[in-house]
């Protein structure tokens, strides 16, 4: 075995870690991923890789670490081709974390999958030990190093996941998605783990709030190309240019900076700076006010909530308990009316996925459960599904049919509907989420935001009462995710929405259910779910990325006024 | 030949007596659905809720006894060497005495019963195909005893029915005899002992993934099988349930393939070069040896009981 673990050398002076000159790729199917990408990454850099789903970010990241050869053009690391060994070194000296963390956890105890990477480095057994321990600790795993992945709840795998990189002690670490399904806890303990990196960041994220703590440089990718190379301030202030490559986050802050309220409240903030930042921008501290006010600059939340209408759903002391003996939840009681948009929210594991089975029909817990005031028992259970609709946070969990056509037209064929009923519905469900002349395209070969429209479209040809969405944003770009949001408001049905963005919450549900250990801890307005001082308690502060956007706004405004 | 066979004509009486001998099996399948049903009322178990967990090869790993002890190679080789002289067994007799070997090893090794049961009702309800196909199957052969049970005009050949048991407690013998084989090292170092033993290292660390990833994919399976019932679908005996599961298999496959490459990937990004490091040493002690031997003698022991003994029953 090559012994290269520990003789990384930093590059020479004025030599980039990264050089990347016309380098191009495609794939098999003769898809072109990237094409004539020059890029230079420094030791140091904290780089944010960004574009729309399918730009070619995680291709390139996979050059960076010699999963991939490069085709035409040349990458040098440290000065070197990555080949022979050169590409063990980039390798063990290249971390990168893939977004299913189930990729990564390929053994069958946490342990061994941390210890992995520095057994590939060759290093001696006690230090393979101290390294792994060390790496569980920080990533606060180190009580259930023993146990099996599959054991593990997402954030902790995901945590693990990050635990077997850092355990290598990467020079260079590239994270895909480091975030996407992850509660805010789980974020906040990501963020901080990452502000304590010192090596070279390449992060690759639809999430700009985030990366806007993180990262100093934004390099943006379109259809393969690389269109902008600048600061992250540069790409966040221009509104056009985001709005231009599908980033454009900001709808979530509609009228945002007009409230005077926040706007006094940013002024306070602001404390006379210029919209120039650090490179981690660690100013971001949270006053106590901060925490409690910063989420008013969010858009009003909607409007319209329906007045007393009939009740869809009513559980009353209803509680499930899984085969383990523990529980899903206990005691809910809670109705749904109609026509109304309710969020649950809570950390992971606080039981809203399974709450949601349970309306659905997949899970029968205990205790009375009322869908339009009839009691469901074993056998109404077993016919919820003509009138609860559920997108799971998954789409490709839902999508099975070699064509979008069949896969839309599945749940009303299974409902017996005519031939000619069943073409209507498709057309409509398929024009409804914007996917008119897919008919014939194979689902797995769409992009994310496309598969998840196609599953809202699957559901809804069925003419569901309720829709559920289980992270409906998770993954997706800014403009998939624009997209979405004006898709589910305009849809005339109860809708149940699962979420950790709190700023989809705010802009689409009517009422916000907390949820936490299996309890319902509130259920209120969203206005007034979003006044609650308690949020932090609550384990979804979500102030510090109201910070972020309230600061990206502002430089905004500036550009958009000459200033 | 069916001449030379002994024949005897059973009345109608005797078809309901073998009827009644299946009835513990049947009060068996009667009281676990009756108790399914109350779970299902206490909303404890779902009808469609499948229990797709597999169980964990080496879930009792972490216990202590003479087989955790014991040095794996060892372990690995001498029972697979009984295993081998189980199987070779012809008489009912010793293949009993293998299963009480089996039990008593089970016991020995500390796993818990519950675990073991599992595994044995697993192959139940194969097995079972056994006695009821072999009986009616079975060529005759001279001296064969040929039961009608009338007015069946099957004859049941009590020579099949004396096989499938031989095989059945064959089978039972060796199942069981896994559990102290796999259950009571971690898998890696088992694996690691199997690579010790000139297992070609491919399969060694296909076994290793195949027992990670049987996990993932069953979860796959399971979430991809939910959202399909939840737009409706319900199996049935038609072709339209055909189709659907003909999607469904091949979205899995398409799905576990992208599965494979991606774990693959991230094995590459941590600097994976063709085999796992592992830092395990083994050292066989002289205790090692002797329970190997016993295991071998004890199998050969049976063998030769089995080829000479006089406890012939058929």
């Amino acid at each position: 075995m090559h012994d290269l673990a520990t003789d990384a050398e930093l590059p020479k002076e004025g030599q980039h870690l990264f050089q990347l000159r016309s380098l191009s790729f495609n794939y098999a199917d003769g898809h072109c991923a990237l094409q004539d990408i020059d890029l230079d990454i420094n030791t140091g850099d904290k780089v944010a890789l960004v574009g729309q789903n399918g730009a070619g970010k995680t291709t390139l990241v996979k050059h960076l670490n010699g999963i991939y050869t490069n085709q035409t053009g040349s990458l040098l690391y440290k000065g070197q081709s990555i080949q022979d060994d050169n590409l063990i070194r980039a390798r063990r000296q290249v971390g990168i974390l893939f977004q299913d963390p189930d990729d990564h956890l390929f053994n069958n105890t946490i342990y061994e999958d941390v210890a992995f990477g520095p057994m590939n480095q060759g290093l001696a057994r006690d230090v393979v030990d101290e390294r792994v321990r060390k790496a569980l600790e920080r990533v606060g795993l180190d009580n259930l190093m023993f146990k099996a992945p599959h054991n593990l709840s997402y954030g902790q795998k995901k945590r693990a996941a990050f635990a077997a990189i850092m355990a290598m002690e990467p020079e260079v670490l590239i994270l895909d998605e480091p975030t996407a399904n992850l509660d805010s806890k789980q974020e906040q303990i990501f963020a901080q783990l990452l502000q304590d990196f010192g090596g070279t960041l390449i992060c690759i994220s639809h999430d700009l709030l985030f990366l806007y703590g993180l990262c100093s440089r934004a390099v943006v990718l379109d259809h393969g190309r690389i269109h902008h190379d600048y600061s992250l301030n540069e790409l966040v202030s221009h509104r056009a240019s985001l709005r231009e490559h599908g980033l454009d986050f900001t709808f979530r802050f509609i009228d945002c900076c007009h409230s005077s309220e926040s706007h006094d409240h940013s002024e306070s903030h602001d404390h006379g700076e210029s919209h120039e930042h650090s490179e981690t921008h660690d100013h971001l501290t949270l006053s106590q006010s901060d925490k409690q006010t910063a989420v008013r600059i969010l858009s009003p939340p909607m409007e319209g909530v329906p007045g007393e209408k009939s009740q869809v759903i009513r559980l009353d002391n209803y509680s499930f308990q899984y085969k383990d003996g523990t529980w899903g939840f206990k005691d809910i009681n809670m109705t749904v009316n109609e026509g109304e948009k309710i969020a649950f929210v809570g950390e992971n594991g606080a039981g809203k996925s399974t709450l949601a089975g349970c309306i659905l029909g997949i899970k029968q817990g205990a205790g009375k459960y009322y869908f339009k005031n009839n009691l469901i028992t074993h056998s109404g259970r077993e016919k919820l599904w003509r009138q609860i609709g559920m997108v799971f946070q998954d789409s490709s969990d839902q999508l099975f049919c070699p064509s979008c056509e069949e896969e839309v037209a599945f749940g009303p064929k299974q409902m017996g509907l005519s031939p000619l009923e069943l073409e209507k519905r498709v057309t409509e469900a398929l024009a409804l989420v914007k996917l008119s002349g897919f008919e014939k395209r194979v689902p797995m070969n769409l992009s994310g935001g496309e598969r998840r429209r196609l599953a809202i479209a699957a559901v809804l040809s069925m003419h569901p009462q309720v829709l559920i969405l289980d992270e409906p944003t998770a993954n997706l770009d800014p403009r998939n995710e624009e997209l979405l949001l004006h898709i589910l408001h305009n849809l005339p049905v109860t809708q149940i929405l699962i979420s950790h963005d709190m700023f989809f919450v705010n802009n689409s549900s009517h009422r916000t259910v907390v949820m936490h250990q299996g309890s319902i801890l509130s259920d209120l307005p969203t206005s007034d779910f979003f006044e609650d001082e308690h949020l932090v308690g609550h384990q979804l502060d979500y102030a510090y990325k109201n910070i972020c956007g309230r600061e990206i706004m502002k430089m905004q405004e500036a550009v958009e006024n000459g200033g | 030949m069916i001449d030379t066979a002994e024949t005897i004509y059973v009345p109608f009486g005797g078809l309901i007596l073998a009827a009644g001998l299946l009835l513990p099996i049947i009060v068996i399948i009667i009281r676990r659905s009756l108790k399914a049903a109350r779970d299902r009322k206490a909303g404890h178990h779902h009808r469609h809720e499948h229990d797709w967990s597999v169980p964990v090869l080496d879930a009792c790993s972490n216990l202590d006894s003479v087989f955790h002890r014991w040095d794996p190679r060892l372990k690995i080789f001498s029972l697979l060497v009984y295993c081998f002289l189980v199987a070779a067994l012809t008489q009912i007799i010793w293949a009993f005495c293998a299963l009480i070997f089996s039990l008593a090893a089970v016991k020995l090794a500390k796993i818990p019963f519950r675990n073991t049961k599992r595994r044995l009702m697993a192959m139940v309800g194969f097995l079972g195909m056994f006695l009821v196909i072999m009986p009616l199957t079975v060529p005759t052969q001279p001296g064969d005893l040929l039961l009608f049970f009338q007015p069946v005009p099957v004859p049941f050949n009590v020579r099949g029915f004396l096989l499938a048991i031989l095989i059945i407690l064959k089978a039972f013998a060796i199942a069981l005899i896994m559990e102290p084989l796999l259950n009571t090292a971690p898998l890696p170092v088992t694996i690691q002992a199997l690579r010790h033993l000139r297992i070609p290292d491919m399969i060694c660390q296909m076994i290793l993934l195949s027992h990670r990833y049987i996990f993932v994919f069953l979860n796959e399976a399971n979430r991809m099988y939910t959202g399909m019932r939840v737009r409706g679908f319900r199996q049935k005996t038609n072709l339209a349930t055909l189709h659907t599961m003909g999607n469904f298999l091949g979205m899995l496959f398409v799905s576990s393939f992208e599965r494979t490459q991606r774990v693959y990937d991230a094995m590459l990004s941590r600097g994976y070069n063709g085999t796992f490091p592992v830092y395990t040493n083994f050292s066989a002690r002289p205790k090692d040896w002797l329970f190997g031997i016993f295991w071998i003698l004890l199998g050969t022991g049976l063998l030769f009981l089995d080829r000479t003994g006089t406890f012939i029953i058929w």
